[in-house]
């Protein structure tokens, strides 16, 4: 039992006993409650800053090392933009010496994989993919009625037999090529490699290694095979009928006979450097009625129409052919 | 002022004012001191298990900043990936092909460093598996730029090589290719001059008296002069890379042996000096002392108004440079 305490009351000279009452008790409790909570706060405040806990500590070494590495990080990773950003500057020189043209922009290279435009592509996205789909189908449509248009005869004929000449028209790329590296070097005013003055360059050019195979870009008979040194080199010219020859040129060798059906896609020669060329690659013409045509409208099973754009950019930049 | 405070002591039944002797003093402020410590670890222990620790927060908002900074920096690795493996395509697809180099392997490429763990030092935190893969990642592009760099300087090295070679090779007509082509390359069972039969190791160019005779490629004169074996006034170009093209039956020379030419250069004027029946040009070209067919090295597809723009643009072009 606590002592009772007594407090002195000078008025009436004598000791009353203290007594508390239950509001008193209450408010006294209070204090205590957030005296205690005020000391428990600076207590805390004192160990917080001379003390971690444990885990704190593992914290600390964690970010320590986080912060650490990412310093290292951020330094090579700018040395490296640095060195890359030399490499593409190399690449366009490149580019522009061994094509006499100005680079595709970088936008086109890189697929237009911008950080800002990959946000705009993702945007709307159902909506964009509707409009591809019908460029795309409407495109193939231009060029159809292209095509159809070209001539009223044509047109009655195309009608009669759609189906055949939908097959036999030169309609693929006559190598593959994937993200368009290989093209080189497009229809109309060209420099020539040699010469160094402007000509007109019948067909277009595709680069590529020795050996790579060459398709044939619509349904045909083999019209000739010619093995040669000179001009063309070796090189297969297929009839598609309907008033359509193509023909491929500098050839490393064929891969078909004079009077062999060939059917689109079927591999009818290899890639080289034989004729008149300055290295390896494909010159691809198409002929309408013995008149040369852009090949660049011919390839409409193949390509997208962003990359028929693209292809359009790079074969009308590029300014040397080769050959 | 404090207010005193008494105690009834019953051993005198007098109220005495409450003093305490030191030794109480200090133990009752120990244990008020006590007792608020362990106040305090309940309360940090109540409100940590509700609200967390402020300075784990803290520290693990720090940590969730360099996450978000790591993140950053891969995904700016990724984008270097893609221009480095676009540089690597047009490498590889465009400028290999053309300049008939092989390609260089994947496996040189992007060897990888599969099996050894190379930041061993970044094993046990917590993160260890995003510092480290963020910095193989970086090796990896190091060592992939390092050799794209060593690619392109191999092609640039080339190129200027590819572009020199195809300036020296004999790529051009040595006359207005209007100008009818003679006898060619062909085993001659009569000779026009000496009756006999004979190889005829050249083009021949109907070219008529005082027509201009070009260089076909960039090379050194090695040969300006008379020539005994039937040539007569002849000039003969070392074209490097094992050719020789020679002109004959010239009738004046306009260049000295040891002088340098660039393609297009005027070498002299036709004309029929040497076993010649009547005014041409004999144009030989020899790879390694082979004769080549000098058909097989041009392409007569130009106009006359094109051949000599041509001429205009290759030795003006050449003076620049």
């Amino acid at each position: 039992m606590p002592k009772s305490k007594y407090k002195f009351n000078p008025e009436s000279l004598s000791f009353d006993k203290v007594k508390l009452g239950f509001r008193a008790v209450l408010l006294r409790g209070l204090a205590y409650l957030v005296g205690s909570l005020l000391i428990a706060i600076v207590y805390y405040m004192i160990f917080a800053i001379f003390f971690d806990s444990p885990k704190e500590k593992a914290l600390l070494r964690e970010i320590d090392q986080l912060t650490l590495q990412y310093d290292l990080i951020h330094r090579e990773m700018n040395d490296l933009d640095k060195v890359i950003t030399h490499l593409q500057e190399t690449d366009d020189n490149l580019y522009r010496t061994i094509f006499e043209a100005e680079p595709i922009p970088s936008t086109l290279r890189e697929g237009g994989e911008g950080g800002v435009n990959r946000y705009k592509e993702l945007e709307g996205y159902n909506n964009s993919s509707i409009v591809i789909e019908t460029t795309k189908r409407l495109d193939k449509i231009r060029k159809q009625v292209y095509l159809q248009s070209k001539s009223f005869d044509e047109l009655i004929e195309l009608a009669k037999r759609k189906e055949d000449m939908l097959k036999a028209v030169p309609a693929i790329l006559p190598i593959s090529n994937k993200d368009l590296k290989r093209t080189a070097s497009g229809y109309g005013l060209r420099i020539h490699p040699i010469y160094k003055i402007i000509k007109f360059h019948a067909g277009m050019d595709f680069t590529a290694p020795t050996g790579t195979d060459i398709y044939a870009t619509g349904d045909a008979t083999v019209k000739a095979v010619v093995s040669a040194k000179r001009g063309l080199g070796n090189h297969v010219i297929l009839d598609h009928g309907f008033g359509y020859e193509s023909i491929y040129a500098h050839m490393d060798k064929a891969n078909v006979r004079v009077g062999q059906k060939v059917s689109r896609g079927d591999i009818i020669g290899f890639v080289g450097n034989t004729g008149t060329s300055v290295a390896p690659h494909l010159h691809y013409e198409i002929k309408l009625n013995g008149n040369n045509v852009d090949p660049v409208n011919y390839y409409f099973n193949d390509l997208s129409p962003e990359e028929y754009e693209e292809m359009i950019e790079i074969a009308s930049k590029t300014g040397q052919s080769f050959d | 002022m404090r207010t005193r405070r008494y105690f009834l002591d019953l051993n005198d039944v007098q109220f005495k004012q409450v003093k305490l002797p030191l030794k109480k003093k200090l133990g009752r402020l120990s244990l008020w001191f006590g007792g608020t410590v362990a106040l305090t670890v309940i309360y940090a222990t109540l409100f940590h298990s509700f609200f967390g620790s402020p300075k784990e927060k803290m520290l693990n908002q720090q940590v969730e900043n360099m996450k978000l900074q790591y993140k950053l920096a891969d995904r700016e690795l990724n984008n270097s990936f893609k221009v480095i493996e676009s540089l690597r395509m047009s490498d590889e697809i465009r400028y290999r092909p053309i300049l008939g180099m092989d390609s260089v392997s994947m496996s040189i490429r992007n060897p990888g460093f599969g099996g050894v763990d190379r930041y061993r030092g970044l094993n046990g935190y917590v993160y260890s598996d995003m510092m480290k893969s963020v910095r193989e990642r970086i090796d990896e592009m190091k060592n992939m730029v390092s050799v794209q760099q060593s690619s392109f300087e191999a092609i640039e090295e080339r190129r200027i090589e590819w572009e020199r070679m195809y300036e020296y090779l004999p790529m051009i007509s040595p006359v207005d290719v209007t100008i009818k082509l003679g006898d060619g390359i062909r085993y001659r069972e009569v000779h026009p001059v000496l009756g006999t039969p004979q190889w005829h190791y050249g083009q021949d160019f109907s070219a008529p008296y005082g027509t201009e005779v070009y260089a076909t490629g960039n090379g050194k004169v090695i040969a300006a002069g008379w020539n005994s074996g039937g040539f007569g006034n002849h000039v003969v170009i070392d074209h490097g890379y094992g050719y020789q093209s020679t002109y004959g039956h010239l009738s004046s020379i306009k260049v000295s042996v040891g002088m340098d030419i660039k393609r297009g250069d005027l070498l002299g004027l036709s004309g029929s000096t040497g076993t010649s029946s009547g005014p041409h040009l004999h144009y030989q070209i020899d790879l390694y002392g082979n004769h080549q067919n000098p058909l097989n090295f041009f392409n007569n597809d130009l106009t006359e108004d094109e051949y000599f723009e041509m001429i205009r643009m290759l030795t003006s072009s050449m003076k620049l440079k």
